[in-house]
């Protein structure tokens, strides 16, 4: 491994001692390597005498461990989770396979199209169980094995369209066509559970047989090749004498009754179903059969005929009777008494309105006319004088539908509420910004739409309130989970334990900071952490040259003071030294866990470390404590929490407020309260 | 025989799906209030209303996005984004009408032949996929169009497409390659 250059310092030099397996950097001393992989063999003595060979077994598949110190980490980490995701695949894929009865070189096959997947990123957003599966059934396919998608899918318990479509489209994008199934492949394993005994060959010659001829028939395109099976079977046996009983052979075939009895019925409409046994074995009937579905087809098409021809004929009758009816009922209008007043022809028009509207569906604006006048001829041009007289009331009270809806069904989501008044305002203003667009085509062209009908779209305000009350008796239990689920969130609030249940997000890993002073290490930190820019870091300097000497556990373990947080989150790690040192309580034992709090019992100014985030672990603070940025952010917020008690100074702890009030030095530490 | 290519095949479609949207937020608890045929689905925060005269059905979403379903032909299925668009402005909504666009189109079509499914499959490989444990159809997609076409053993060819030319020109490349493979009337 020539060219290589040094990590550290940049430079060319690199031993490699095979001996050991390591890669050194002469220059700066940093090893880039260890572990390397050696052709070597060693020998080396075991404790009974003997000697045994050096070395590490590497597998074939997954990525040999090779971790690089110092850096790196991100590299190793994909090898890491990809090589694990093989493995996993391939222990599911021997899982599944074993009880499916494949041979080796199909769980193999299966494993390299597993790989295959892997590698297109097909796994992602798809249970792996699915995807193993899909895997195998397309071995099955490409090997002409017996498995159906239905015994992997009766082994997974997932549904088998689903099983389907993951299947199909790992064949479509690892370009590999599967051989269309051919029911005869089944026959043999279905009679094999069929126990026909010493028959059993012979009996599924037969059933082949069969087979092909309902091929020839053209019953088997498009249909389930199981089905086919059964029913073949089902006769075969019963033409050598065996008693097998639907349920018998569905339960083994995995079809419906009715299925099956469909399949029968349509075998027998073949004349194929006329000849005798023994005329079957010998002769091929030549002709072919149209599938079944056509048949059916024509049936209906015919069906469809003579429908129509009827209703042509019933149409004709309807319509002189119509004609009789409108004649009644002329003599009958002429008859009656006129004019009761205004209220009579008001109730004429609801009632007939009613007719209308509850009427055929269908009715058009003509047919209406046409149906007003044939009803109600003089009576009605008399009160609205215009054709379309019907809708007019309609309108009326459409129109006059009050605004104090609001008030009938209460106080309805305003946008401030709903919080999208911003989003309102964007499209108040977009709209108004692409006026230009508008007249062109955001107008609508008016051309051709009754505004009449659309009016009967609107209820009025009586039905608007029946509707209501029907929909939310229709939606009662979506509406009490709603409530119950608000209450829920409110109590939680109030409680202060209101967790938003945002996803997980998986936990950055992150660099380890390399510094040589504490100083640094801070603020590479907050660089990393993007926290205030408001602390002066001069200040921090400072703080260090002044302090005693940092506890030393630990100085080397933390190179990370508490970060700041919003209230109840995770635990706030240690202070770094120049915060350690001024409260001259640490606790002891401190050292690398985080989450336990130096006491601050010093007043001395290093109270400054309030920047460093000294805990006060004052259960007090915890209730006036505030999410700020800069330097009070620091402070306990996790205050109530673990109380250890290892405040066992006797010194008043100082709170947070005090000590920010208190100080003074210089450095933005005044409230920068908010944000 | 070649296959003719003005073959009188209807093609019948069956229906039209186009979105549009109205530059305003919609309050859907008025539109379900007050609408003569609506359903308000609150769970899912859709309105869906059904108009007769072109029979259509709209999905109207808060935001003012509408999709609307059912109609049987291209003029059809503005004319009835262009009725509803109307009938929200009656309720009170400040609507503009833009970004018009179909995005569906489902057609029928009948060969006057039956086809052999695995056959035709078998010469088609890349494109058709032929599932019969799933779905008695033939899966055909022409990528270049965009469309997918159903064929059945019994002739008839289901096609869906961006646009009605999209569909007619699928079932004309479609036409020669199920010649190929019908199954001749003895």
């Amino acid at each position: 491994m020539t060219g290589r250059v040094c990590r550290g310092c940049g430079g060319t030099d690199i031993e490699l001692d095979s001996a050991r397996g390591d890669a050194v950097c002469t220059a700066c001393g940093s090893v880039l390597e260890d572990n390397i992989i050696v052709s070597e063999v060693q020998f080396v003595e075991n404790s009974g005498g003997g000697a045994s060979a050096v070395g590490q077994f590497v597998s074939l598949d997954g990525a040999g461990k090779t971790p690089t110190l110092g850096g790196g980490f991100h590299v190793n980490l994909g090898k890491e989770s990809r090589a694990q995701t093989l493995q996993n695949g391939r222990r599911q894929i021997h899982h599944l396979g074993n009880q499916l009865q494949l041979n080796q070189h199909c769980l193999d096959t299966a494993f390299n199209f597993f790989k295959m997947a892997v590698s297109k990123h097909l796994t992602r957003g798809r249970k792996m169980t699915h995807v193993i599966a899909a895997c195998l059934y397309l071995v099955c396919r490409t090997e002409g094995t017996p498995h159906m998608l239905l015994d992997l899918s009766d082994l997974l318990q997932v549904n088998v369209y689903v099983l389907g479509k993951t299947f199909l489209l790992l064949a479509r994008e690892l370009c590999i066509n599967a051989p269309a199934i051919d029911p005869c492949l089944y026959i043999p394993r279905f009679a094999h559970l069929l126990e026909f005994g010493e028959k059993n060959h012979e009996v599924s010659m037969t059933a082949l047989r069969l087979l092909q001829r309902m091929k020839r028939d053209w019953m088997h395109t498009g249909r389930r090749p199981s089905g086919l099976c059964g029913a073949a079977l089902l006769v075969a046996a019963r033409m050598h004498d065996f008693r097998r009983t639907v349920k018998e052979v569905i339960s083994v075939v995995k079809v419906c009754e009715s299925t099956l009895r469909k399949r029968l019925t349509e075998f027998e409409d073949t004349p194929t179903s006329q000849l005798t046994v023994d005329e079957f074995m010998k002769i091929d009937l030549e002709e072919e059969c149209d599938p079944p579905s056509y048949t059916a087809g024509q049936k209906k098409l015919r069906l469809q005929q003579l429908e129509q021809v009827l209703s042509k004929k019933l149409e004709e009758v309807e319509g002189e009777i119509s004609t009789y009816q409108d004649e009644i009922e002329i003599e009958l209008e002429n008859s009656r008494p006129r004019a009761k007043g205004a209220l009579a022809s008001l109730n004429q028009d609801g009632s007939m309105e009613d007719a209308i509207l509850f009427g055929e569906e269908d009715t058009e604006d003509e047919e209406l006319e046409v149906a007003a006048s044939h009803l109600n001829k003089d009576f009605y041009r008399e009160l609205c004088g215009t054709p379309g007289g019907s809708e007019a009331p309609v309108g009326a009270e459409g129109d006059s539908r009050p605004p104090d809806l609001e008030a009938l069904l209460g106080p309805l989501p305003t946008a401030a509420s709903l919080g999208i008044s911003d989003s309102i305002r964007e499209c108040i203003s977009s709209q108004s910004g692409d006026t230009k667009d508008a007249s062109g085509d955001g107008e609508l062209d008016l051309s051709g739409i009754d505004d009449l009908e659309i009016d009967r779209y609107i209820l009025n305000e009586a039905e608007t309130r029946v509707k209501a009350e029907l929909w939310m008796r229709e939606n009662a239990e979506y509406l009490q989970e709603q409530r119950e689920k608000e209450a829920r969130i409110a109590k939680e609030k109030e409680l202060g334990i209101y967790k938003e249940h945002k996803p997980k997000k998986s936990g950055k890993r992150k660099e380890p900071i390399l510094a040589s002073t504490a100083g640094e290490a801070i603020e590479r930190m907050l660089e990393q952490k993007k926290l205030s820019s408001k602390i002066n870091y001069s200040v921090l300097r400072d703080l260090n040259s002044k302090g005693a000497g940092p506890l030393p556990e630990e100085a080397p373990t933390q190179g990370q003071p508490r970060p700041r947080r919003p209230p109840r989150k995770s635990r706030a790690r240690r202070p770094d030294p120049p915060s350690s040192n001024v409260g001259k309580r640490l606790r002891p034992a401190m050292s690398t866990q985080p989450a336990k709090r130096a006491a601050v019992g010093e007043t001395a100014p290093p109270e400054s470390n309030p920047a460093l985030g000294a805990e006060l672990p004052r259960p007090g603070v915890a209730a006036t404590v505030v999410v700020e940025s800069g330097p009070v952010s620091y402070h306990a917020e996790e205050e109530a929490e673990d109380e250890e008690a290892e405040e066992e100074d006797g010194e008043p702890c100082v709170s947070a407020l005090q000590m920010m009030g208190a100080d003074d030095y210089g450095c933005d530490g005044d409230e920068d309260d908010g944000y | 025989m070649d296959a003719d290519s003005d073959v009188a095949l209807d093609i019948l479609i069956t229906n039209v799906v186009c979105v549009f949207r109205t530059r305003c937020h919609l309050n859907l608890r008025k539109i379900a209030l007050e609408g003569a045929n609506v359903i308000y689905k609150r769970d899912v925060g859709k309105v869906l209303m059904k108009l007769r005269k072109p029979r259509i059905t709209a999905t109207i979403w808060s935001s003012g996005k509408i999709i609307c379903t059912g109609a049987t032909s291209e003029e059809e299925a503005k004319f009835g984004a262009r009725r509803l668009a109307r009938c929200l402005q009656k309720l009170g909504f400040q609507v503009i009408f833009t970004d018009y666009k179909v995005v569906n189109v489902l057609a029928v079509c009948n060969m006057p032949f039956e086809i052999r499914l695995p056959e035709f499959t078998k010469n088609n490989r890349p494109h058709a996929s032929y599932e019969p444990e799933l779905h008695p159809a033939v899966c055909y997609r022409i990528k270049s169009l965009r469309a997918t076409l159903q064929i059945f053993s019994t002739g008839s060819i289901t096609v869906t497409g961006p646009n009605v030319k999209a569909v007619a020109t699928a079932v004309e490349q479609i036409y020669p390659f199920v010649f190929e493979s019908r199954k001749e009337i003895l």
